[in-house]
Parts: C-alpha cells; sequence; structure tokens
C-alpha cells in the first residue's frame, strides 16, 4: 500500500504534498499528547480551582484574587522582585555583552576556546550547592568574607539581614550562574555582524561609538531581546536562591512572590487556591511580556 | 626600537588577554575556593581567628562519612545510582519525544500545524509555579506519585527543546531528503537515516540539559517523594540535607565532600561534550 501512495506522490504535486502531511502528525504526536496531560491538564485544574472556595469547593468568582492582591506579602514581594529584576537583567545583559566583546577581541583561538569552556561551568550548578557556595563566602560565622573583616579587628558583615546586602547576596549568586551562558550567546549575536560593516565605516571615519551605536547594537537586537527577556522571565520566578540565601527576609525584604506562594502550597493553614491566584498573575505579566519581545524580535526581521 | 603604533596595538591585545583571564578567575573563583574545605575537620570551621584556605590537617574522612549519611532511608551512593538512573531515563525520553517533534514541526507541512506549534510552544511560558499544586494533585490520581516514573515522566516534552529542535531541522536544505525520497524510503527512514546522524549537536546540548535539570531536581522531589523510599532519594536531597545540619557530627567539611562528589558525574559530561554544548549555545540564540 505505501508503495502505490509513493509513485502516485512523485508524479502529481497535490498528492506529493498530501502524503508529506500524514507523518508530520505522527512525528508531534507524542509532545502533543505529553503537554497536554502534564501541562495542561494542570493548568486546566488550576484556572477551575482558582474560583473556587478550598474548604467547599462551591464558585465564588474573583474572591481568591482579590484576596491575594489585598496579601501585603504578595504585593510587597512583587515590589522586590520587579527591583531585583530590573537590577540583575541590567547587570547581566551590561557584563555578558562587555565580557563577550573582550573575548570577540581574543584572537588566539585556544585561549577563546578555553574561556568560553570555563565560563559556562557556573550553570552546571543546581541551587542548593549554589547556597552552599555562597555560604562559605558570606557566613558570618564561617565566611571568606568574616575572616578578613576578623582578621582587620573588625566585626563580620551580617550578609543576609544588614542594610543592602540582602539583595548584594541575591544578586551576585544570580549573575554568578548565568554569566557564563549569557556571554555565550552575545558571542554568538557579536560574530553574526558581518566584519565588512565595521570595516566600510571605519572607511568614513567611524569612531568606536559610532560603530557600536550604529552596527553593533541594531544588528545585535534581537540577541539583546533574547537575553533581556529571558532575564526578566526567569528573574520574576526567582525562587530557589533567596529561599536559600536569604529565606526571604530580613523582615521579607527580599520575598519573592514565587517563594511567597511555595511557602503557601507547603504551609497547610492557607487555602491554597489563594496561592494559585497569584501563580496565575505571574502566569500572566510573564505570557505577557514574552508576546511583547517575541513582537519585537518579528518587527525586526519585517525591517530587513 | 618599537614604534608607537605597534606598542599601543600590542597593549590593548595584551591588556585584553588580561582583562579576560582576570574575569575567568573571578568567575571560577567561588568554586576553587570551596575545594579544601572538603578536607577541614569540624574544629577548623569553629573559629575565624585562625582562618586558613588550605587545612591544618587534611581531613580524607570527610569523603568516607559522606557515604554513611542516610536520608529517607537512602545513603548518597544509593542516591548517586537512582538519580543517575532517573537522568538517563529521563535525558533519553527527554531527547527523542522533542527532537520528533522538533522535526515535524521543520520538515512538514500539515493542517492545524501553527496551531498545534503555538500550543506546545506556549508552555516555555506556563511558570512551575502556577501548576505545581495541581501537578502534584493529577501525579496522585495517576498513581506516580512515590514511584520512579514521577521523577521523569512529567517533563518530557518542553516548549523550548521542542522549538530549539525545531530551528535547527529548519537549516536543513529543502533537496536533502528528495532523492531518498525518489529511492523509495519511507519519512521514519528519512529521519533516522538522514537527518538523526546530523543531529548530534542539538542532541547533546538538549541532552545534557536534561541530564544536569534531573541531577540537581530538589523541590519536585521532596514534593513527590514523601514516603521513606530509599532507592528514590536523589543526590541533592542528600546534599541539601547535608547542608541543612552541617553542625552535625563531622561539621561543615563534609557538605563540601558532598557536594565535590555531586559534581563529578555533572562535570566529567561537561568535559565529554564541552566543544559541542559552547559550540551549540549559539544555535540557541540564532532566531
Amino acid at each position: 500500500m505505501k508503495k502505490k501512495r509513493r509513485k502516485t506522490a512523485s508524479n502529481k504535486v497535490n498528492n506529493y504534498q498530501r502524503k508529506k502531511e500524514r507523518p508530520g502528525y505522527y512525528f508531534i504526536l507524542l509532545s502533543v499528547v505529553w503537554v497536554t496531560i502534564f501541562v495542561y491538564v494542570p493548568l486546566i485544574m488550576a484556572v477551575v480551582r482558582v474560583f473556587q472556595d478550598y474548604n467547599t469547593g462551591e464558585f465564588i468568582g474573583f474572591e481568591n484574587f482579590d484576596y491575594v492582591l489585598k496579601t501585603p506579602t504578595f504585593i510587597n514581594s512583587f515590589k522586590n522582585v520587579i527591583v531585583l529584576s530590573l537590577i540583575i537583567t541590567t547587570l547581566m545583559t551590561v557584563f555578558s555583552f562587555g565580557f563577550a566583546s573582550l573575548i570577540n577581541k581574543v584572537t588566539n583561538e585556544k585561549v577563546a576556546g578555553i574561556t568560553k569552556a570555563l565560563i559556562y561551568i557556573p550553570n552546571l550548578m543546581s541551587g542548593v550547592i549554589i547556597a552552599i557556595i555562597f555560604n562559605l563566602l558570606i557566613n558570618e560565622g564561617i565566611g571568606l568574607f568574616a575572616a578578613i573583616r576578623v582578621a582587620n579587628n573588625k566585626w563580620p558583615i551580617k550578609f543576609t539581614t544588614d542594610g543592602i546586602w540582602p539583595y548584594i547576596s541575591i544578586i551576585v549568586p544570580t549573575l554568578w550562574v548565568g554569566i557564563g551562558y549569557n556571554t555565550l550567546i552575545m558571542l554568538a549575536g557579536l560574530l553574526n555582524v558581518p566584519k565588512e560593516y565595521y570595516e566600510a565605516a571605519k572607511l568614513d571615519g567611524a569612531n568606536s561609538w559610532h560603530l557600536f551605536v550604529h552596527i553593533t547594537l541594531p544588528n545585535m537586537k534581537n540577541y539583546f531581546i533574547l537575553v533581556i527577556s529571558a532575564q526578566i522571565t526567569g528573574n520574576l520566578q526567582m525562587l530557589e536562591i533567596p529561599m536559600w540565601i536569604t529565606g526571604g527576609g530580613p523582615l521579607e525584604k527580599t520575598m519573592t512572590p514565587t517563594l511567597y506562594l511555595f511557602n503557601t502550597f507547603r504551609d497547610s493553614g492557607r487555602s491554597p487556591n489563594i496561592a494559585i491566584a497569584g501563580a496565575l498573575i505571574i502566569m500572566i505579566i510573564i505570557v505577557t511580556m514574552n508576546i511583547i519581545s517575541f513582537r519585537l524580535i518579528h518587527s525586526k526581521k519585517a525591517e530587513v | 626600537m618599537m614604534n608607537k603604533h605597534k606598542f599601543k596595538k600590542m597593549f590593548f591585545k595584551y591588556s585584553t588577554y588580561l582583562a579576560v583571564a582576570l574575569i575567568t578567575l573571578i568567575i571560577l573563583f567561588p568554586i576553587i575556593y570551596i575545594i579544601p574545605f572538603a578536607f577541614k575537620s569540624k574544629s577548623e570551621f569553629s573559629s575565624l581567628h585562625d582562618y586558613t584556605w588550605l587545612p591544618k590537617q587534611w581531613q580524607w574522612n570527610n569523603f568516607k562519612y559522606v557515604f554513611q549519611v542516610n536520608v529517607n532511608g537512602g545513603k548518597f551512593l544509593n542516591a548517586l545510582i537512582s538519580t543517575t538512573i532517573v537522568a538517563v531515563i529521563g535525558t533519553i525520553l527527554v531527547v527523542f519525544v522533542n527532537m520528533l517533534a522538533g522535526y515535524g514541526f521543520a520538515r512538514y507541512n500539515f493542517k492545524g500545524k501553527k496551531i498545534l506549534f503555538g500550543f506546545v510552544l506556549f508552555t516555555m511560558f506556563i511558570p512551575g509555579i502556577t501548576i505545581m499544586l495541581t501537578s502534584i494533585r493529577l501525579c496522585n490520581v495517576l498513581g506516580l506519585t512515590n514511584t520512579i516514573f514521577v521523577l521523569f515522566l512529567p517533563g518530557v516534552a518542553s516548549g523550548f527543546n521542542v522549538f530549539f529542535f525545531r530551528q535547527y531541522f529548519y537549516a536543513f536544505p529543502d533537496n536533502l531528503e528528495e532523492s531518498a525520497m525518489i529511492d523509495g524510503a519511507n519519512a521514519w527512514q528519512i529521519f533516522s537515516r538522514i537527518y538523526l546522524p546530523m543531529s548530534i549537536t542539538p542532541m547533546v546540548i538538549v541532552g545534557v540539559g536534561s541530564f544536569m535539570g534531573h541531577w540537581n531536581n530538589y523541590l519536585w522531589v521532596t514534593l513527590t517523594i514523601t514516603k521513606n523510599e530509599e532507592y528514590l532519594t536523589q543526590v541533592m536531597q542528600i546534599i541539601r540535607s547535608l547542608s541543612g545540619s552541617p553542625a552535625s557530627r563531622h561539621g561543615n567539611g563534609i557538605v563540601i565532600a558532598g557536594t565535590l562528589v555531586s559534581l563529578i558525574i555533572p562535570f566529567l559530561l561537561y568535559v565529554i561534550f564541552q566543544k559541542r554544548i559552547v559550540e551549540g549555545i549559539a544555535l540557541t540564540g540564532t532566531k
């Protein structure tokens, strides 16, 4: 039977295309079934539950949303995570681009190769291990910085509670894990910019600032959007690093929405349906942001 | 005598190299820094006054003690084996399912393709926390909780990995399969004989990423493995439980020793595939 179809397919364009269609479904079938069961079913369950009262199962409209939006911890955690995301995303973008530009100037291929391999290593670390590593640096009882302070006859800094240190104690590890990966992405972007552009501009007397603004930036726009949107998406969901380094403290100053919701889920005393409402709000924000960044990337292609 | 221009050029070249080396060193510093701590005895963590980076006495026993710790009835060796099994099965499934889907979306035209692709891709933007609770409920209903399946089944298909494979298969020229079709190869043969051998790089990238994801898994494990099942204890549970109670008998040294042991397999994997991973990340950014 198969043979027959193939024969007609090679003769008629229409049949050829129709024949081509069917295996397409076979190839994608598993993934569609899988995400339906393990992503969309729980999502629909969540959407149903968010309109229900946890104890009675009664439909109560938007009350759960109303409640979570009036919970001070949740609102504060949002403010915290927005500030943290903005700082981390900005620093990550600047650092990864700057570092990529430096590596791009390294002409020795071996040196560049080794550098690229080494800087990716932090990416292999789990949240559990990141917390352990940074604890050995910032812990006031056993950490390196405390030891340095003590050696200079000063009190150790309480990194997880004093002043702005809790923020720094979250920002630095987050940057550390992601810097290698993002540098490699930026580097890919830099290599994608045609070298002739630079040469032509230099002949016209452009200085390095001009080159950056008029050649590098526009040609790397998609890479910047990619890094920035992935960063914001990821940082808005920050969970493990705040959980294990500051625990959301002091006084919920470094509490993030995801951490708050996670704690709520585990605390049997509070209604999980309210937390689901909060989690759906986060999802709406992330989806909206990503639609915007996809549009931005797309619009650029249309121009070119 | 060196002329001014040449000197300037040399200066820039070497200061670039120096800066790159310095930044790389700063990035690696935390990892290098913790290594000697795996060999410190408990007493060396008690005071900051005679703080030294290298241990005064090398306590190799820390590595022995690590293997005696018991979490949820499982010991470290159990956890290393169990996590490896979970990660290997999970990785094979992840590569298989997502690669097929990426191939289907890239190389075939069919009705509803756009909608189905959007359907799969959209899962990328659904935060884990949003479906966490109901996923656990679902796994309960399906009877997966407290079995090995809950550790790898739910995460198999992902929008990002399908997208990643699709980008890769998209780049092949159209006429690649034509000669094979004329030869009478069927769809599966075209995929497995022509495309599969050329797709080692994306397979390695998604595969290593998936392996690391399973290896580093902690939260999902603690949420879905609630009974003491010694053969289901995962590596990060051991590490986390060590670091949660460092004041225990052997002190902080054992936490770092455990950490280092847990990094051996990921590290070997990275060393083996490093070149493909680093090159392949460029692919992530291409569209």
